[in-house]
């Protein structure tokens, strides 16, 4: 059995040596250098742009502006931005080009013959704005006094989902206790590794091929032939290593321009490659993040712990554009009210442009906002209730065959009730009370015994595996078996991304498993829209089960054509998953995916009441993976998702004032480092097979982030009494909380 | 930019003397950060690891002499200044990573001057001297006269601190430091806490001081503590009292790292946690 080895990764010697060319490796030798030009603006129109004195530097090469830009539009999916802001747009965009709405917004690109000249090329540009109002957060743009797209509807509010299911009346009489608070979730950035970079050149067919670190190949190939207006066989994209995603690498950075650059100088005869490189700062301004929001939440139950109704309104901050909001908020909209048979719901979600930086994929889309409500609700209905919280989750869970809150029947293989019962058993929930002695305090910060508090928490959640609402979702993979009496090698052409996770690795032991031959007879060729073809994105916890299903046809057709005498034998497969519905505007009503992930998530917690820190001792993650191709890189997923959420729940603090990002460096922005991750995650992993995945797989990527907020939010509470409806838990925060609720402070 | 690395403290002396647009640097690990943020650097910079004397760690019948260059690392793993100011050395070890430690010295950390600075409280705690020279000679000052502001030191054009000295620490007296941040590790203070201790045979305080750091633009020697300790056994209402007093010496900002309030709130806890901290000690060497 190849399926459940712990197989070493392919990519990992060269990781670890160093062999492996991210994008800011690639040959700088001879190359032109790049520079993007961020406005700095939140909200200005471009008066005028005086190019000449970057020109006149005699190592300036060029400085593209709007005006070279043929179609000066894109977006994920809506073509809401321009390419460059700037003047003289020719293209046919509908979106104004002379605006700037958020201070990444790219007004040129400078190439130069050296990294220095492009930065004095680019210091060079003058540029005269007339300032517009900034609209700086979600209640400003609700007032509608300054619209960020007055060319999009009537109302920044511009996109929204409903949810009419049963009677709201008759479930309000039916409730015993009711449980209402608002929510404040906060902005996190990805903090990928490496930040973006990428070289643009004219290859050897003629192609203009960009070489970068993305999600998705046919994507990015798509917006570029969109905003260049050129056909297919002219644009060719390739990823090298890529050095973390996590969603912030789903929209555009520097692909666009670097294509734009390399057609363009090509033309003019200079067909040296443009090499780009973004500073972290540039990154971490110039991409978007996870949105924050504000989500307002009414609960009932029955004093046996039936949820009666359950009511929503939420908002998610758009920022300037709406990248892929409007799937986020959709997937925010599934997930608050909970994993749960829900009779009777009401909920409006919306999401908003502001003039910050966009709000969009990132790893658990839009759930772990969602889950952060659903489960304070949960969790503050059992202490309502008198009921044990795990218990009261087990009365309400989804289950197989329930109708979920989109009105049809969920997809078959809910394994929610067997996930929160494992997390139960695994983590002793019930049985086994916090200690401080088994907790470290903060370890730079001793406390004494008797100022700490400790508690445990729980939550869990779902989130769907695969594109949603409709989307045309499809797999594309190539196998072709090599030999004369047996097969004596197979190489999977696919461009499915591996953006850290060990996707490729994953690939191929799934094709040795379905074409029977040894894991070192198979080979990839992966992430070329030059020879692979469309895998869909490094997303939405999709590509082993997309993948998956996609190599097992494959395999499948290549193994009819060896048997026929095909030498090579070539097998060509499309997967395409049961489809999917946009929900009806009004009611919700409709099925919006076709496979799910389960988690639940148990957590020890200390707190030092006097500084306001937070230690977490152990994190028990159940989460169910259908069949665990590769245990070991399952094991890194969890990691690594609890610690990502770690610094969602307590230290990572954006700070975005009038559209602007105040510390858009690590020495600011503190993500969690070796010291403050929690003592010990259990990756509890459950394997109840998803009836449709490959081999049983579920998508399992994003789930383990997903409840934690809410768990560690719930382990506080049960260490002080006190309910905390926003975070990061930052010491401050914290304190200020215990404060309010009377926690006296002991010198 | 010249970069250059004179082998004599008269050398060094020479080049700033003849050069005012001249930079001493030791570990470079707030210089280079400065630089990469836009900062634009002297036209001479001089690096002062070359000369064997600021790289100096040595201790006699007198005091300590540390060298102003000689590096965190170097000061951390000396196990004989860890015993006698066990405070000053964890707070030179907190400066930055281990990486961080092998290049970062007392006189970088000091000379930028940032309030922030993890080494400040506890040299001025242990009344520490600096050891300032020049073409002019040599002059000697209070280590709480170095540094005047944010980036503001009491060095005139041409001078620079050649070493530190510190006394021989008497029996029964320690020192701690504890730094509140919000991450474990490489953070930057948003307060940090000296105390030094004395106490008799019998564990009563016979002397105490506190000093804060991050709180004000200079460290902040907090009035009174004394006065509340001596006579005590340290225990808890005497703490509350110079707790009070420590938030009450504060003169904090607001910014991105944390509140007024907050940081009124944190010296007062840090006071009492370090006070009882450097009493444990203090009692451990009878």
């Amino acid at each position: 059995m190849t399926v459940g080895d712990n197989r070493t990764r392919i990519d990992a010697h060269g990781k670890v040596t160093g062999e492996a060319d991210y994008p800011a490796d690639l040959p700088a030798e001879g190359a032109l250098h790049g520079k993007v030009v961020f406005s700095g603006q939140a909200h200005a129109r471009m008066v005028a742009m005086d190019t000449s004195a970057a020109l006149a530097d005699p190592e300036v090469v060029a400085v593209f502006t709007a005006a070279d830009v043929p179609v000066n539009e894109y977006g994920l999916t809506m073509f809401d931005q321009p390419v460059l802001v700037g003047l003289n747009a020719t293209g046919i965009a509908d979106v104004a080009s002379d605006v700037s709405r958020w201070e990444a917004d790219q007004i040129a690109f400078v190439v130069a013959e050296s990294a220095e000249a492009a930065e004095r090329g680019a210091a060079a540009l003058e540029v005269e704005w007339e300032q517009l109002p900034a609209v700086a957060d979600i209640d400003h743009a609700l007032r509608d006094e300054v619209r960020v797209h007055p060319e999009s509807g009537d109302s920044n509010a511009y996109y929204t989902y409903r949810i009419r299911k049963g009677d709201m009346e008759a479930g309000w009489a039916e409730a015993d206790v009711i449980v209402e608070d608002t929510y404040v979730v906060p902005h996190q950035e990805h903090a990928y590794l490496q930040p973006e970079a990428g070289i643009g050149y004219i290859d050897s067919e003629g192609r203009i091929t960009v070489k970068v670190a993305g999600q998705w190949t046919y994507e990015e190939l798509g917006q570029i032939l969109h905003a260049l207006d050129l056909t297919e066989d002219k644009v060719r994209v390739v990823y090298t290593a890529i050095g973390g995603a996590f969603g912030g690498r789903e929209d555009m950075s520097v692909q666009i321009v670097l294509a734009l650059a390399a057609w363009k100088l090509s033309q003019q005869g200079e067909t040296r490659p443009i090499h780009t490189v973004w500073s972290r700062e540039e990154s971490v301004v110039g991409h978007h993040k996870r949105h924050r929001g504000r989500i307002h939440a009414k609960w009932g139950a029955t004093k046996d712990g039936r949820i009666t109704a359950v009511e929503s309104v939420g908002y998610l901050d758009a920022g300037a554009y709406n990248y892929t909001t409007n799937k986020v908020l959709g997937n925010m909209h599934l997930t608050v009210g909970g994993a749960y048979e829900i009779p009777n719901a009401h909920i409006d979600s919306h999401g908003v442009y502001t003039n910050t930086v966009p709000g969009g994929a990132f790893r658990g889309f839009g759930a772990p906002q969602g889950a952060f409500v659903a489960e304070s609700q949960m969790n503050k209905l059992a202490e309502k209730l008198g009921i044990d919280p795990v218990e009261l989750r087990l009365r309400n869970t989804l289950q197989e065959g329930s109708i979920g809150i989109t009105q049809v029947e969920l997809p078959a293989g809910v394994s929610m009730p067997e996930v929160i019962a494992g997390c139960r058993d695994r983590s002793e929930w019930g049985t086994r009370p916090a200690q401080v002695s088994d907790l470290k305090v903060f370890e730079s910060l001793p406390s004494a015994t008797d100022r700490t508090r400790t508690g445990r928490g729980f939550a869990c959640s779902y989130k769907n595996v695969g594109f949603s609402f409709g989307f045309p979702e499809r797999c594309d993979a190539r196998v072709e078996m090599y030999g004369d009496d047996e097969i004596e090698r197979v190489v999977l052409h696919h461009g499915g991304a591996d953006v850290g996770q060990g996707a490729h690795t994953a690939f191929l032991q799934m094709l040795a498993e379905a074409a029977g031959v040894d894991i070192e007879r198979v080979e990839g060729v992966f992430s070329d829209t030059g020879s692979s073809g469309d895998s869909g994105s490094a997303s939405a916890s999709r590509l082993s089960w997309m993948a998956g299903n996609s190599i097992l046809g494959a395999s499948e057709e290549a193994a009819k054509a060896w048997l026929d005498g095909d030498r090579p034998a070539v097998g060509e497969f499309r997967f395409v998953p049961p489809a999917t519905e946009t929900l009806d505007p009004d009611t919700g009503v409709g099925q919006p995916n076709f496979a799910y992930g389960y988690v639940a998530e148990a957590v020890d917690l200390a707190v030092d009441i006097d500084t306001g820190h937070i230690s977490i001792g152990s994190v028990v993650c159940s989460t169910d993976v259908g069949r665990a191709i590769n245990p070991t890189l399952i094991e890194g997923q969890v990691e690594g998702a609890v610690v990502q959420a770690h610094g969602y729940a307590i230290s990572e603090n954006l700070q975005v004032v009038d559209g602007h990002i105040l510390n858009p460096r690590f020495s600011g922005y503190l993500i969690p480092g070796i010291l403050d991750i929690p003592d010990e995650v259990d990756s509890h992993i459950l394997e109840i097979p998803d009836p449709r995945g490959p081999f049983g797989v579920r998508g399992m990527a994003e789930m383990p982030f997903i409840p934690y907020a809410a768990a560690v939010v719930a382990a506080l509470h049960d260490a002080t009494g006190v309910w905390f409806n926003e975070f990061p838990l930052t010491p401050s925060r914290v304190l200020a909380g215990l404060q309010a609720a009377g926690f006296s402070a002991a010198g | 930019m010249m970069y250059t690395a004179p082998v004599t403290v008269d050398e060094a002396c020479q080049l700033l003397a003849s050069n005012s647009a001249a930079k001493v640097f030791a570990g470079a690990t707030d210089l280079l950060p400065q630089a990469q943020a836009g900062r634009r650097l002297e036209d001479v910079l001089v690096d002062l690891k070359r000369i064997p004397r600021l790289m100096n760690l040595e201790v006699d019948d007198q005091g300590w002499t540390i060298g102003a260059a000689a590096s965190a690392a170097r000061l951390a793993e000396h196990s004989q200044l860890r015993s006698e100011y066990p405070g000053l050395v964890e707070a030179v070890a907190l400066i930055g990573s281990d990486q961080i430690q092998n290049r970062a010295s007392l006189g970088g950390n000091l000379c930028n001057a940032s309030p922030a600075a993890d080494s400040g409280p506890s040299m001025v705690v242990n009344e520490a001297r600096a050891v300032i020279v020049s073409t002019a000679g040599f002059r000697t000052i209070p280590i709480a006269d170095l540094v005047r502001g944010p980036g503001e030191t009491s060095l005139e054009p041409g001078e620079f601190v050649a070493e530190f000295q510190l006394d021989r620490p008497a029996a029964r007296r320690a020192d701690a430091y504890l730094r509140f941040t919000p991450r474990t590790e490489m953070d930057i203070a948003v307060v940090g806490a000296a105390a030094r201790v004395a106490v008799d045979d019998a564990g009563r305080c016979t002397d105490a001081a506190v000093v804060l750091g991050a709180v004000a633009p200079t460290t902040v020697r907090v009035g009174g503590i004394a006065e509340e300790l001596v006579g005590s056994t340290f225990d808890e209402e005497a703490l509350a009292r110079c707790a009070a007093l420590s938030s009450e010496a504060c003169r904090p900002i607001d910014d991105k790292r944390g509140t007024k309030e907050f940081r009124r709130h944190i010296a007062g806890v840090l006071t009492t946690r370090v006070l009882r901290l450097a009493a444990e000690r203090a009692s451990e060497q009878r």
